[in-house]
């Protein structure tokens, strides 16, 4: 009787020791995940820009300076333009990109043609040379044609590679069930119908995400922008926070801060979507 | 192929006069058959290929052997050949010879259809009936041009440049005006065996396929233990634990990475704290840093991507069949057990695309290196650190340095190495072989 309640004792402070540790890894795996995020947060609102005037990992004083300063001190470093320019580019790519990655799978999805096999065989194999190749040959043919500095071009190249990660959408599409298509092609709609009428209302949820991706894609990539863009007020965001160094810490800072919480917002709205998305992409490959 | 070549032969033989027509003339069969707008648009296409060829095409692809001839002078005021020119031209030839023998052989069996058609006494559609078909039966050549161009000009053909690269001389100081010469097999001879780049390629190619093991497995089984955390029965709040990690999955890399490098710099905070705690700055990323640099990258690659396996992981792991678990209970297996026998098992078997993908990725990590340690090259490496994994390489030798060339045959080893690893995981994993029952 008494060692059976000592052993339920000790089941229930085992439980209570388990719990216990399972909250202090959690309190611990937040702070690893939180304490950059809020260390940058802080910086950019700190009243000195270099890093050296801080204390440690935290300024001294605070103010909203650097965030006036990156606005209204433009003349080294153009911030408003970088991020205009982000902007057109991310938005450009995004609608040009999303268009041709839906219409990519679903067609991939829904046809049975001779050269579909082929074909998805070619982007699988082409999808294993590293993307870099391509970037410096693009690079070389763009310096040797003077095309280097313009934003469409980035546009251009995002876009006109998006259909290559089609593999995602394809599963969303392969999962909407064939038998509505062929009742409507009974009834006589033509395959671009069914397309437009049937399927696209029916797959809202991949439109999103797919416009979600290739617009952060664009938004926070660095190595074609840099390759391209030599003019410093045609950098994009992510080429123009690389060129500030440690004395004008704060105010990278405050550009990070500025550009990243856009897209943080959009990503806890969308959080669900993605994570559906993923794994539904990831199941059927 | 040799049925095959019989079949073509007994329908050359049974082919008609107007089939036969369009053996030369392109469209011609057509246009007697009354397809006169199809059988015009055929024939203007043979004419401006032909142009084309005998305007330029012809000159293009002897450019494609010889890369040039003629040397440009400056002072004499001699405009030489320009090779990388003359290479891209020649490629488009190639193209342009390949898309005319695709349209030649459509165009024979077009008419040859056509012919069948009548002699079974149907009709033959209307010019416009066919175009209306783009609609419909045929939507998706009317829906995957546009997509099938824009691959083709952007990664295609950019692709056959630069494996055509790696067998030429082109970078260095042979950039135009220089002539550019084709060089067989040298690039890779020189990469691995001479002394000047050999002992780099093998020391980085060590630390690359190091690297992209310990960082897949530290990221993956990191992820899995989060997701595994916040599924916890005991866990109150679990959107709100799951914050934190979203929140570094959701920062753009190039912030995270560049936020890094200021923290671990010489006047960065870690280091103030250490200054004020009496001890001496610590260069975490500097020359002489080898691997406290290298984990440093590992983690701070931990960081950024752990989230998203987790995201995975989560979404994954809410396909479980609970009750595989309950009748592991009774049978008495513990936690471990079930962790090991029922969880990683099905977890393993819905991830393992997702892995190849990410092995792939760690392997091309190109952003990690470049921000917390970019441009040092180091003693005993040409043109490299100890950190630098083959495409930060590939990036100092073709962008900042112009050795296109070895650049380029660096790409084509990188692929190697990448299509044999993932060829042999993929075609075994269960995802690629019933890619069709999912349809």
């Amino acid at each position: 009787m008494r060692t059976e309640r000592n052993k339920s004792r000790g089941i229930f402070l085992g439980r209570i020791f388990d719990t216990g540790n399972t909250y202090i890894i959690l309190l611990a795996v937040s702070f690893l995940f939180f304490f950059p995020c809020l260390w940058l947060i802080l910086a950019s609102f700190s009243k000195s820009g270099s890093i050296y005037s801080f204390e440690g990992f935290f300024p001294e004083e605070y103010s909203l300076a650097s965030f006036q300063r990156l606005f209204t001190d433009t003349a080294m470093y153009n911030y408003p333009k970088w991020f205009i320019n982000t902007l057109f580019v991310a938005a450009g790519s995004c609608i040009l990109g999303t268009f041709l990655v839906i219409l990519t799978a679903y067609t991939m999805s829904r046809f049975e043609f001779k050269a579909r096999k082929p074909m998805m065989k070619t982007t699988m194999v082409l999808s294993m040379f590293p993307s870099f190749m391509g970037m410096i040959v693009i690079y070389i043919l763009m310096t040797q044609f003077n095309l280097i500095n313009h934003l469409w071009g980035l546009i251009l190249i995002y876009s006109a590679g998006a259909p290559m990660s089609y593999l995602t959408q394809k599963g969303f599409f392969d999962t909407i069930p064939r038998a509505i298509d062929e009742a409507a092609r009974i009834d006589g709609a033509t395959n671009f119908q069914v397309f437009t009428k049937i399927n696209l209302p029916l797959s809202r949820p991949i439109i999103v995400y797919t416009l979600l991706t290739s617009f952060t894609w664009p938004w926070s990539d660095f190595i074609l922008p840099k390759l391209l863009l030599k003019e410093k007020d045609l950098y994009t965001v992510a080429v123009g926070l690389m060129s500030l160094d440690e004395t004008e810490f704060a105010r990278f800072a405050a550009g990070s801060v500025f550009i990243a919480v856009p897209i943080v917002l959009l990503y806890f709205f969308l959080v669900k979507n993605m994570v559906k998305g993923m794994a539904a992409g990831a199941v059927k490959g | 192929m040799k049925q095959k070549l019989e079949r073509i032969m007994s329908c050359l033989k049974d082919s008609s006069g107007n089939v036969k027509l369009s053996l030369v003339i392109m469209g011609g069969g057509q246009f007697r058959y009354g397809a006169k707008g199809k059988g015009i648009l055929f024939f203007l296409l043979q004419l401006s290929i032909i142009f084309y060829f005998i305007t330029r095409g012809f000159r293009d692809i002897e450019g494609f052997f010889t890369l040039g001839t003629k040397k440009g002078d400056v002072w004499l005021g001699v405009a030489g050949d320009n090779s990388v020119i003359m290479l891209l031209m020649g490629i488009f030839a190639w193209v342009v010879l390949a898309a005319y023998l695709y349209f030649y052989v459509m165009n024979i069996s077009d008419v040859y259809r056509m012919q069948k058609r009548l002699e079974q006494g149907r009709r033959n559609p209307t010019f416009k009936e066919e175009v209306k078909q783009l609609w419909d039966k045929k939507f998706y050549v009317t829906v995957l041009a546009l997509p099938v161009a824009g691959v083709f000009v952007f990664n295609v053909l950019p692709i056959i440049f630069m494996i055509l690269i790696a067998f030429t001389n082109y970078g260095g100081t042979v950039v135009p005006p220089e002539l550019v010469d084709w060089v067989g097999f040298y690039n890779f001879k020189r990469l691995l065996s001479l002394s000047q780049f050999a002992p780099t390629f093998v020391k980085i190619l060590t630390w690359n396929l190091l690297w992209a093991v310990t960082s897949t497995a530290l990221n993956y089984i990191a992820g899995l233990f989060l997701a595994l955390l916040f599924e916890r029965d005991c866990v109150k709040g679990k959107a709100f634990w799951r914050t934190f990690p979203v929140l570094a999955y959701a920062t753009p890399a190039f912030i995270t990475l560049l936020a890094f490098k200021f923290m671990f710099s010489y006047g960065g905070p870690i280091n103030q704290l250490i200054l004020s705690g009496g001890g001496t700055a610590i260069g975490f990323l500097d020359l002489d840093a080898k691997w406290t640099a290298r984990l440093i990258g590992l983690l701070v690659n931990c960081w950024i991507s752990t989230p998203s396996i987790m995201l995975l992981a989560t979404g994954i792991l809410s396909n479980r069949d609970s009750s595989l678990y309950e009748a592991a209970k009774i049978d008495g297996a513990g936690k471990w057990k079930q962790l090991l026998k029922i969880t990683m098992p099905f977890v393993l078997f819905s991830t393992l695309p997702v892995l190849i993908v990410q092995f792939v990725g760690n392997f091309n990590n190109f952003g990690v290196f470049y921000f917390l340690r970019g441009g040092l090259y180091l003693d005993g490496y040409f043109l490299a650190s100890d950190t630098d994994l083959l495409i930060n390489w590939l990036y100092n030798l073709s962008i900042n340095n112009n050795y296109y060339c070895l650049g380029a045959a660096i790409s084509l080893i990188i692929f190697i190495i990448i299509s044999i690893i993932s060829l042999a995981v993929y075609i075994k994993s269960p995802s690629y072989r019933e890619e069709d029952t999912f349809r």
